[in-house]
């Protein structure tokens, strides 16, 4: 209960008014220096080298250089992004798809060895995907999935079980009992539940992790330039690096690229923002 | 809490185990399998290949007098305390945030802090290997236009004695060894992690505004209110990020890969061990010996994994 009379709240609300300007100055500020790289981005996509050494740091209108960069931007990026969004979304799909079975056993179920199997899963926390590295490229060499985007998807969905299925069993053993009691009794088996109970209540949580692990795949380049030797297989991230390698450098064309590789992730956020930022806080919890 | 299914049923209901079974495969084949076969190469002299001769503790031996080795663990410790001060800003930045009276303003700035994360990290990286560029990059523009330049060079032909700041000469920002680690730390200014900014805000969340105006009236200043109310609440969080740091710190190369190449740039004076193992395993082709470099690794990040348990996590 607020028991502040009228008059009070008017004077506390001019005295904050005043401290309130510096504080938006300063996040404005911070935020224009972190969001300039951006800005280049953006505006170095409409000049060539010419335009951009005359004028480097203001926007000019568009004009037949734009068309022409985001033209090659558009052809170089396309199969990539192509790619990037086939291998982001089996991923991610698969990911959760497996977690949520795994999570509903042993949310649900104290079997004989499900502390084994459970612990099974906890010591992989503790070891470095860094380390591992090496050896899974000689053992995808040996299962001739080198050079094959399903051997990247099946690295992805491997090293986001882990997590995904930790998250998911602590927010299955919270769900009501009552619920999947009365399902049992109409004779629903695991399936039905897992599509009618876990699925409809864990909305919000599977859709956070789906974008934790898309963005997972999406920034990742390490794995693909280990992985992917033939340039019609190349993700973004392969892509990117190799455009990058070019010598004689029309800084047009490259930031057009990027501009463009950005794109899909941009839409994405624009639908999903409450969810990003949720995820994104989650996030943090992976380690 | 989990249904107790006790052996005799649990025969009955052995379907279940085939709920858990796609991830145990997976984990088996693409997590466990490459970690022990890890350890157990990194005891050989192995090239990837069929071939392999057991060597004991050979691999060791040489990371033990492995110059670059050695060099590469100062360079990661250098940019480990700089990482420390580089999380200030987003400390900062989330507690202004959460001082700001208006809801609608803290979202909004929420959601542009987020922005950059929704570009691909590539692509921040690359603009980023633009700006350090000498001749187009945008840093040596900036110093020429505040006047830094002659500071910079006055400050190398006196002290320094580098002779990398040279008066008419563009500043080879990533190809002189020793500007990289210096360009390295200066990377990503001002530094702000949208993760980090997000979990102190959550952090900051539990504070009323009761508690700023009993502050106010007692006459504390904005940095006492930070010290007495805001650092203690975000403690736990700032505990988080910087061991998560310093995991994320130890075992990350991807910057300098690409930065700098898999030599660690000019010098290899951007060499971390990360990328010496990468670069010993897929260009000098000891896989053996990268494998033995990824267990010394692994034990640096394994004690700290432990510590982040036993300490961090319990009291979240």
């Amino acid at each position: 209960m607020r028991l502040t009379t009228p008059t009070t709240v008017t004077v506390k609300a001019v005295g904050r008014e005043k401290l309130e300007l510096p504080k938006h100055l300063f996040v404005l500020a911070v935020l224009a220096i972190e969001l300039l790289p951006f800005y280049m981005m953006l505006q170095i996509s409409f000049k060539n080298n010419v335009m951009f050494n005359a004028n480097p740091w203001l926007p000019i209108l568009p004009g037949a250089t734009l068309v022409e960069n985001f033209r090659f931007a558009y052809h170089l990026i396309l199969p990539y992004a192509a790619n990037t969004i086939f291998v982001s979304v089996t991923a991610a799909t698969a990911n959760l798809f497996f977690a949520i079975l795994a999570a509903y056993f042993f949310a649900r179920y104290k079997m004989p060895f499900s502390n084994v199997l459970w612990s099974a899963f906890l010591t992989l926390m503790l070891i470095p995907s860094v380390t591992n590295i090496v050896p899974l490229f000689t053992l995808l060499k040996k299962l001739n999935l080198l050079n094959s985007l399903w051997g990247l998807i099946a690295v992805a969905v491997a090293s986001g079980q882990v997590f995904n299925i930790f998250v998911l069993r602590n927010f299955i053993e919270d769900l009501p009992r009552d619920l999947f009691e009365a399902a049992e009794m109409d004779g629903a088996g695991h399936w039905k539940q897992i599509i009618h109970i876990v699925i409809p209540l864990s909305g919000p949580i599977i859709g956070t992790l789906f974008i934790l692990s898309f963005l997972g795949c999406w920034n990742d380049f390490l794995m693909p330039l280990i992985i992917l030797r033939d340039p019609q297989l190349f993700t973004l991230g392969v892509g990117l690096i190799y455009l990058d390698g070019d010598y004689a450098k029309d800084w047009g064309h490259i930031m057009a690229a990027f501009f463009m590789a950005s794109l899909p992730l941009l839409i994405m956020f624009l639908f999903t923002m409450k969810l990003f930022i949720r995820g994104l806080s989650a996030g943090a919890l992976k380690g | 809490m989990a249904a107790f299914i006790p052996t005799k049923k649990a025969l009955h209901e052995w379907r279940l185990y085939l709920f858990v079974i796609p991830s145990l495969v997976l984990i088996a084949v693409f997590a466990y399998f490459p970690a022990i076969s890890a350890v157990y190469h990194s005891f050989f002299d192995w090239q990837g290949g069929n071939y392999k001769e057991f060597i004991g503790w050979d691999n060791f031996i040489q990371a033990w007098t492995d110059d670059v080795l050695w060099q590469s663990f100062g360079t990661v410790f250098i940019l480990i305390v700089a990482n420390l001060f580089k999380m200030i800003p987003s400390i900062a930045v989330a507690v202004v945030i959460h001082r700001l009276v208006s809801d609608r303003w803290q979202y909004w700035y929420r959601v542009l802090v987020v922005v950059p994360m929704i570009v691909p990290e590539l692509v921040r990286l690359f603009i980023w290997k633009f700006f350090y560029d000498p001749t187009f990059g945008l840093l040596n523009k900036i110093l020429d236009w505040i006047e830094l330049k002659p500071i910079l060079v006055s400050l190398d032909t006196y002290v320094l004695h580098w002779n990398v700041f040279r008066e008419g000469f563009p500043i080879p920002w990533l190809s002189e060894p020793h500007l990289i680690v210096p360009s390295l730390i200066f990377w990503g200014f001002p530094w702000i992690g949208a993760v980090g900014v997000l979990i102190f805000l959550a952090g900051l969340e539990s504070i009323g505004r009761e508690v700023y105006e009993t502050a106010e009236l007692d006459g504390a200043n904005g940095f006492q209110k930070f010290l007495y109310i805001e650092f203690p609440l975000i403690l736990t969080q700032i505990r988080l990020m910087l061991i998560l740091m310093v995991i994320g710190t130890i075992q990350g190369y991807g910057l300098q890969l690409l930065l700098l190449g898999q030599d660690g740039g000019a010098g290899g004076a951007g060499m971390v061990p990360g990328l010496w193992m990468f670069n010993r395993a897929f260009s000098a082709g000891q896989f053996g010996y990268a494998c033995a470099i990824g267990m010394v690794l692994f034990v640096f990040i394994l004690v700290l994994t432990l510590i982040n348990n036993k300490y961090i996590r319990i009291q979240r």
